[in-house]
């Protein structure tokens, strides 16, 4: 889609603001702080749909329909309701059915309880030994960063309907995971465990996956993996590479400010 | 030989009609998946073995499925010059006096189901013969009587493995028609004014589809043929292919022709191996014959037709999850718009038509939209086909105008409850419909009539249920049924019904409350409003039309006791 810098002017909640046209009103709601509740939103990736906590209701000639926030896309003249009667009635329920599926993630019983939901009528999942600890919503967020940002493909959703979980194939240990921790730092609900000993990053979640880490070559610091390192020193310019070496970021930053003194004494 | 215009089309016409009318007896085994799980095979096995070891002059087909399952297996027994006649429940025993008697101008009457003098084909007519006194005529069997064959015009008539018999009786030169001599718009615009409305489900204007995709900006476009047809209960659309996969061809062909794509898809469920079989057949022998692949016609036209198989899974039939699963992803939908029309198989603007709207198409160019739509009733044009099915006293597929009461299709057609017990429901629409009453049943059977009743039309399903039947089971079969076909992408489809289903569990255990009602309510509505995609949105239905119409029963199962609470 073609970037468009054209400013239009919308109703949310009968308030009038400026928007950019073609913007997702998700992003347009956060920067004005108007609240909308939301898990599987992720700005770097195509929205997805599939929380539907976002739900709003659009106004067209007096009529309205529900639509996930994420998926509407700025208009001139588009109309939007955030908190109707409908909208924070089906909003409970799911908050309800969230909290059911979800039972030890404190995020989401923070979240629901910010609108008005403490208890839920449906029966609580428990999973004994769960890799996921009875946090995950199945937003699907790392899937989707493992592959299509990292291209990884490392874990995905086995199942599906009710039985889907997200795992490594066959939840066997698996190779191809660069122990990136990109699934983790997405995850809405922190439920992805991801443990450093020594020289190894143990993916807890991911049915024990354990990567190599590297030390840095100044402090000696475990700080990254060694397939991140591989990664990224293929799509990094070599020049770059060779200039920060393996250095920890801490390491990295006092090598660049010292360059940056050594300059401006020399100069 | 290729076909390149009329001329040859008429010459082949002329082989194929010696192949229906060969001057000596023919023999047609039904021979559907319907037909052979009731041991049609062995009787077409046995057929054949004496046939060969005598060297009777007999020529012996397999045939498609004249609709009445409930009599299978069947066989037709022409013999020249004189009426077809329909024997039921045909055994293998049986076999050696079908032939004898065939050899002498005869039948066995008290295996005799009906005779047909003559058979519109609407792309042609055929006229058998008169004769047989004894045998009641196809239009006095009740099953048949009150209805209309537009899509199942073939069906159980011809060959569905060999394209002469297809075109003997009128097919391709609707094609034929389409593509030497009309301008697409034209075709589109016939389309448009027949009133043909999506047969798979939602009921969107055909014609409409097809303008909107023609005009969306993208070369290379798609159109592909919706046939993952799963609804439990539903077996129109495989009997169609099985049946007479040629018209599905066609229609495609002048979609396509129509909208200027040169590529098709049908998009088929791996569980009908024979449709898949008969499909396979049917594409080779017209690409043979040129009516598919480079310059069909002479009209300088290219299309061709692939074969993609799904891998069972119910959401496929979902348009985005169907394009996901042609392009090798799982079949989880995806936020729409841009609609398929739009953005597609491969990001390409893709026509998606439910099986049964193709195979309307021949129909509508021959004999144009003024005679379609005088079918059915306005708004809801032509016929649609239905499978009859559990506790009916005569279950088939049956073809009715649309607009025809549900009493006629359960009542008349059907008979009634099986075993002379009494009706109590009808499910339209498979797990997305709902339970219609027998107090309802004259409510005609049209798109907007049966989105008034709660439910829906859907692709063609009719499930009868009788006195016996329990409707809470009924509900808790197909939120079953719908919680594991839910892909599990949004929230309210995957964790909604699931709970929906351990309450109905609970409630038909004895152990609900009055809270469970509460909460199925809630439940139900949280799912049709929020739900993603189609599923989701219409799974509740049978929940929310067996509450709304058999509340009773719930009451029952909860107890009195608890009611208090």
């Amino acid at each position: 889609m073609p970037v468009s810098r054209k400013m239009v002017t919308i109703t949310i909640n009968k308030n009038q603001y400026q928007a950019e046209e073609g913007e997702i009103l998700l992003l347009t709601t956060m920067r004005e702080r108007i609240d909308i509740p939301h898990l599987c939103y992720e700005k770097a990736l195509e929205p997805y749909g599939a929380c539907r906590l976002c739900m709003v209701e659009v106004v067209t000639c007096g009529k309205t329909d529900m639509k996930p926030a994420c998926t509407i896309h700025i208009q001139e003249g588009l109309e939007i309701l955030t908190d109707t009667p409908d909208i924070i009635r089906h909003r409970s329920l799911l908050f309800e059915l969230y909290l059911a599926e979800a039972p030890k993630s404190d995020v989401i019983q923070d979240m629901a309880e910010k609108y008005g939901v403490t208890k839920t009528r449906f029966l609580k999942k428990i999973v004994h030994d769960d890799p996921l600890a009875g946090k995950c919503i199945l937003c699907g967020l790392c899937v989707r960063v493992c592959n299509e940002i990292m291209g990884t493909c490392a874990i995905n959703f086995i199942n599906r309907g009710p039985y889907t979980v997200v795992n490594t194939p066959f939840f066997q240990e698996n190779q191809d995971c660069a122990g990136c921790g990109a699934c983790a730092s997405v995850c809405p609900t922190k439920a992805i465990t991801i443990e450093n000993s020594g020289d190894t990053r143990i993916m807890r979640s991911w049915s024990d996956t354990s990567v190599k880490l590297v030390s840095c070559e100044t402090c000696g610091e475990y700080f990254a993996s060694e397939k991140m390192i591989q990664y990224s020193s293929a799509i990094l310019d070599p020049g770059i590479i060779n200039e920060i070496k393996m250095l920890c970021p801490a390491c990295r930053r006092k090598l660049v400010t010292r360059r940056m003194i050594g300059g401006i004494s020399q100069g | 030989m290729k076909i390149i215009s009329k001329a040859d089309l008429d010459l082949v016409r002329k082989t194929g009609l010696k192949k229906i009318e060969p001057g000596h007896p023919r023999v047609g085994v039904g021979l559907s998946s319907c037909g052979i799980a009731v041991g049609g095979m062995q009787i077409y096995d046995r057929i054949m073995d004496i046939i060969k070891r005598n060297g009777h002059d007999i020529s012996l087909v397999k045939t498609g499925c004249v609709g009445y399952c409930r009599e299978e297996p069947i066989v037709s027994v022409v013999i020249p010059g004189k009426a077809m006649v329909l024997l039921h429940k045909v055994s293998g025993e049986d076999v050696n006096r079908v032939i004898s008697l065939a050899l002498k101008g005869e039948v066995p009457n008290e295996l005799a189901l009906c005779k047909i003098s003559d058979w519109d084909h609407i792309s042609g007519k055929l006229v058998y013969g008169n004769g047989f006194e004894d045998i009641p005529d196809y239009n006095e069997i009740q099953f048949f009587k009150h209805q209309r064959k537009v899509i199942l015009r073939d069906s159980g008539f011809i060959n569905p493995e060999d394209i002469d018999e297809y075109i003997a009786i009128g097919g391709y030169y609707a094609a034929c028609r389409a593509l030497t001599g009309m301008d697409p718009d034209d075709i589109i615009d016939e389309v448009k004014r027949s009133g043909l409305k999506g047969r798979g489900g939602a009921g969107f204007p055909a014609g409409l589809k097809w303008e909107i995709t023609k005009k969306a900006p993208g070369i290379d476009k798609y159109i592909v043929c919706n046939a993952d047809e799963g609804d439990p209960g539903a077996y129109m659309n495989r009997n169609e292919m099985e049946s007479d996969p040629h018209m599905l061809l066609e229609g495609m062909l002048i979609g396509a022709y129509a909208m200027g794509i040169n590529e098709g898809l049908i998009y088929i469920r791996a569980e009908y191996p024979l449709a898949i079989e008969r499909l396979t057949f049917a594409i080779n022998q017209a690409r043979d014959y040129g009516l598919l692949g480079k310059d069909i016609l002479n009209s300088g036209f290219d299309f061709d037709i692939q074969i993609a198989t799904g891998a069972g899974a119910f959401v496929c039939g979902e348009s985005t999850a169907l394009a996901a699963s042609i392009e090798g992803k799982t079949g989880r939908p995806r936020l729409r718009p841009p609609r398929l029309t739009e953005k597609g198989i491969w990001g390409r603007p893709t026509d998606l038509n439910n099986v049964e709207t193709w195979c309307n198409v021949p129909v509508i160019i021959t004999k144009g939209a003024e005679w379609y739509s005088d079918i059915g009733i306005k708004g809801s044009t032509g016929t649609k086909v239905f499978s009859l099915v559990g506790k009916v006293e005569n279950v088939g597929m049956v073809e009715v105008p649309l607009g025809t009461t549900l009493n006629r299709i359960v009542f008349e057609i059907g008979n009634g409850g099986a075993g002379g017990k009494s009706v109590k429901a009808v499910q339209t629409g498979g797990p997305s419909g709902g339970c219609i009453p027998v107090r309802l049943f004259d409510t005609p059977v049209d798109f907007e009539s049966l989105n008034r009743a709660g439910t829906m039309m859907g692709s063609g399903g009719l499930v009868v249920m009788d006195e016996d039947t329990n409707m809470v089971d009924i509900a808790r079969y197909f939120i079953n049924f719908a919680s594991g076909e839910s892909c599990g992408k949004c929230v309210p489809c995957r964790e909604g019904l699931k709970h929906l289903l351990l309450i109905l569990s609970r409630i038909m255990a004895g152990k609900g409350t009055v809270k469970d009602i509460e909460m199925l309510k809630d439940l139900s509505d949280t799912i049709q409003k929020t739900s993603l995609c189609g599923l989701g949105q219409t799974a509740p239905n049978p929940v929310v039309t067996t509450l709304r119409y058999f509340n009773e029963e719930y009451e029952q199962l909860i107890g009195e006791e608890s009611k208090g609470g």
